[in-house]
């Protein structure tokens, strides 16, 4: 028996063998970090950690980016295997990412799970700062980054709201207990609060 | 006793003990694999043209 996690310098190391889910996530971010820098938000970040229940969407914040690379990354992701929901096009789909409109990729042939790539730019306050500010994490030999603790938790709690979010906060609070630091919680609330 | 108490129990037990991934890697690839099988019977052999139209009615896209 072991303790659920373990922190190895500022990496928290999750104590778990790697799922179907992790494995699809980490596909994708093995093409996406070619091209793109990222964060994995939401859900993803309570089950990577142990909550336990269903999801179809991994959400996944991306800085919006130029046409150019942009068709590399859509070009790369379809030799890779994805296809993605709003169509076939790299140009028809970078219309979407220029109007920070949510786009989405399974796997070819699959409907979930699939990565839900969330636009973002400097105006977006609250994202850009938690984009700005990563936490690794990381499961057997797949590293990822997501937002702070703290600051996942209170989005959660302040901007989401919905009783699988609570669920989900509830979970991040008990698991993690031993390394939050109550002072985050402070400094990142009026953070969130300003995209309410 | 009530859900939100339950998520609580379930994750101070985890942070002790870590077999008890093993139930959440169970119920997340049987989700996965149920999902998949759904879908491709409802979808195929036009997989991607019948998901699409799927989407749009579900106002996913």
């Amino acid at each position: 028996m072991r303790k659920g996690y373990h922190l190895k310098g500022d990496t928290i190391i999750i104590n778990r063998e790697l799922t179907k889910l992790d494995l699809f996530v980490k596909d994708f971010l093995d093409i996406l970090k070619k091209h793109s820098d990222y964060l994995l938000v939401s859900g993803f970040v309570s089950i990577s950690s142990g909550r336990t229940r269903g999801t179809e969407d991994v959400d996944i914040l991306v800085p919006v980016m130029d046409k150019n690379t942009f068709e590399k990354l859509f070009k790369d992701l379809q030799k890779g295997g994805f296809w993605c929901y709003q169509a076939d096009s790299a140009e028809e789909v970078y219309s979407y990412i220029k109007n920070l409109q949510n786009i989405r990729f399974a796997r070819v042939k699959e409907m979930f799970p699939n990565m839900e790539l969330i636009p973002i730019t400097e105006k977006r306050k609250a994202k850009f700062f938690e984009f700005a500010h990563p936490q690794k994490m990381m499961v057997q030999e797949f590293e990822f980054k997501i937002p702070p603790l703290e600051f996942e938790i209170l989005y959660k709690e302040l901007v989401l709201g919905g009783q699988k979010d609570f669920a989900d906060a509830k979970h991040l609070r008990t698991f993690f207990a031993d390394i939050i630091k109550k002072e985050k919680f402070k400094e990142y609330e009026p953070i969130i609060r300003s995209e309410l | 006793m009530k859900e939100i108490d339950y998520v609580a129990l379930y994750a101070k037990s985890l942070k002790e003990d870590n077999r008890l991934f093993e139930q959440q890697k169970r119920l997340i690839e049987s989700q996965l694999q149920g999902s998949s099988s759904l879908f491709k019977r409802m979808f195929s052999p036009n997989f991607k043209a019948n998901a699409r139209q799927y989407l749009r009615k579900i106002g996913l896209i």
